[in-house]
């Protein structure tokens, strides 16, 4: 395994490139810091003191509320921009970005767009780090001078001389570890797991593992967000039905098109309509079967807007499909005529359920076909 | 002197709805026909029923109608992948279906408790591509063009059974059969069966041919129907009919 660690300022710094130079510290106040720029650090300021301390430490410190839906944003932006240069990235907030470039082609290449996307993103030159795993990686990149590569082929001869202080343990359990004498990761190593374990519970056995190289922690992959959605907003008011399932035929086809980018299918489909009075009006379904293709969109969609009755102009038509799924693609029954349209016909069927309840649409199945009862015959 | 109008009349229409908005029904493709090995095909004058049209079997009651389009529809079951039954009635039993060995995976009935319900139904799965559609009475006229135009554009073999279609119904069929009992069939002093004439009443696919002799036999005994099944007892009989209705 090849992983790769891309290290920058902390999500929430990177929202004011501006005071970047500056030493920044974000949190709420009677709060803990959350995140610091590297200029704050030399005065003593380390995250999860309370910021009031902070304060005394730093008074010429820029202190800014933390913003966690900006934050969260940027790291998605951030995820969806390295998505294609390796099949496995996980960000965090902060402000490490793991690849797994195992098995990619050219993963100089990848490393090296990665870079860039992330300088582009953040705005500074991210430190790098090429490793056996997330943790030895991490601990690369943090050695590396910004927009340098610091490569580690044998973790464990590479983390023996560091400090016992880049385990992820708590302040207690470190200042346990110190009273055991043990003061480097390669001294960690050479204690067994169940040795601390006994002594830290299984966070030791974890330093342990940690310690020697072995990885024990593995990256949460992103995933694309599971949502799509297409609308339209119209120059004039539109009042005519058919101009009005004229674009939504369209938005169908847009929509479809992108599904079959992404090999997906939607189960709940979603259509809102805005009126000329800034109201708007929705409708909401699920379906049993992933619709994909623009005919079984429209199909569904088409008929809701046939019998809507909007009760003013309309300013703009919203069609949203908030749970996207496996399609689902099935083997067709090539022997049997008209197959190909299996999905379509099961689409027809449902929205007939849809409208009309359940019970209107049977398929039986023999049960008991010689019960002298008829209800009994058929499942 | 007519013919001037009207070609500039269908210049003018073409002009502006485009090149398809109207087709003289000489240039429209023959209708592909659906085998479905009964005598019927042999009516139809193109070898099976039209896909993509109306096919009604009409008559009164007991005249072996219903038997027939069980055959239809446990053939269609078995080469296509999605048969419909358009249950107008409630009065479907799948189990009827039985002796003629269908293939009841591909069978879905659709319980139109209102003709409403039926006609919508009907034009949707004409429309999404299903494979056969028997319907079993009638649906709303103004559900008939839907029909007509999403089973004309899937393919769809649509079979109506009913007993005296209404105007609009009649007028939207491509090929009719209208089915008589000439005879009751006894044998050892049991009714087995019967005899009746089928007659093309309409044909829009290709000249009306005629008539013929069916003998239906009703499963009985350990010998299911599908061994008796509607077979020609005369084909000498075949003979041609005036014709009853034009090619529209």
């Amino acid at each position: 395994m090849r992983i790769c660690c891309g290290l920058t300022n902390h999500l929430e710094l990177a929202r004011r490139p501006d005071l970047y130079g500056n030493p920044v510290v974000v949190g709420h106040w009677e709060e803990h810091v959350v995140a610091l720029s590297e200029e704050a650090m030399p005065f003593g300021v380390t995250p999860g003191m309370a910021l009031r301390q902070a304060e005394h430490l730093c008074p010429q410190a820029t202190f800014l509320p933390p913003d966690p839906e900006a934050a969260a944003h940027l790291r998605e932006l951030i995820s969806s921009a390295l998505y294609d240069l390796a099949p496995t990235v996980e960000v965090r907030l902060e402000g490490i970005a793991w690849l797994d470039v195992s098995g990619v082609p050219k993963p100089g290449e990848s490393i090296r767009e990665a870079r860039r996307r992330l300088k582009t993103a953040i705005g500074r030159e991210p430190r790098l780090g090429l490793a056996p795993g997330p943790f030895s990686a991490r601990l690369a990149a943090a050695r590396a001078r910004p927009g340098r590569l610091v490569q580690v082929d044998k973790a464990r001869a590479f983390l023996a001389p560091l400090s016992l202080h880049e385990l992820p343990l708590d302040a207690e359990q470190l200042e346990r570890l110190d009273l055991l004498g043990l003061r480097t990761l390669g001294a960690v190593a050479a204690m067994g797991p169940r040795e601390l374990e006994s002594q830290l519970g299984r966070a030791g056995r974890h330093a342990v593992l940690l310690a020697r190289g072995l990885e024990p922690d593995e990256l949460t992959p992103w995933r694309p967000p599971l949502f799509t959605s297409a609308h339209r907003q119209f120059e004039s008011t539109v009042e005519d039905r058919e101009a009005l399932l004229f674009v939504a035929r369209a938005l169908c086809s847009d929509l479809a098109e992108e599904l079959g980018l992404r090999g997906a299918g939607a189960k709940n489909i979603r259509v809102r309509l805005f009126f000329e009075d800034g109201s708007q009006e929705r409708r909401n379904s699920f379906v049993r079967h992933p619709l994909s293709s623009a005919a079984e969109l429209f199909g569904l969609i088409g008929s809701w807007i046939k019998e809507w009755q909007p009760h003013a102009p309309i300013t703009e038509l919203w069609i949203e499909l908030p749970v996207l799924e496996s399609a689902g693609r099935r083997q067709l029954r090539l022997w049997a005529g008209g197959d190909g349209n299996g999905e379509e016909v099961a689409a027809a069927l449902e929205r007939l359920q849809e409208r009309h309840g359940d019970e209107v649409v049977y398929m039986p199945r023999p049960h008991l076909l010689s019960s002298p009862l008829p209800s009994q015959r058929f499942a | 002197m007519q013919e001037m109008p009207l070609d500039g009349a269908i210049n003018s229409i073409r002009v502006r709805f485009g090149s398809q908005a109207l087709t003289r029904a000489a240039e429209l493709p023959p209708p592909q026909p659906w085998p479905s090995r009964t005598p019927i095909d042999r009516l139809t004058g193109i070898g099976g029923l039209p896909r993509g049209r109306l096919t009604l079997l009409t008559g009164s009651g007991t005249c072996g109608k219903s038997t027939l389009a069980l055959l239809l529809l446990a053939g269609a079951t078995r080469e296509f992948a999605h048969a419909m039954v358009i249950d107008t009635n409630s009065g479907f039993d799948p189990w009827t279906l039985l002796p003629f060995y269908p293939e009841l995976s591909a069978l879905t009935v659709v319980r139109a408790p209102a003709p409403e319900i039926a006609g919508e139904a009907t034009a949707t799965l004409a429309k999404a591509g299903a494979g056969f559609i028997l319907l079993m009475g009638e649906i709303p006229e103004h559900w008939l063009g839907p029909l007509e135009s999403g089973a004309n554009r899937s393919g769809t073999v649509m079979v109506g059974v009913i007993d005296a279609p209404g105007r609009a119904f009649a007028h939207a069929s491509s090929f009719s059969v209208g089915l008589s009992r000439t005879d009751w069939i006894w044998e050892r002093g049991q009714l087995v069966g019967l005899r009746a004439s089928a007659r093309c009443v309409k044909n829009r696919v290709a000249p009306p041919l005629g008539e013929t002799e069916l003998e239906i036999r009703y499963p009985l005994g350990a010998k299911p129907l599908f061994d008796h099944q509607v077979h020609l007892t005369d084909v000498s009989s075949l003979k041609e009919l005036e014709c009853v209705s034009a090619v529209v």
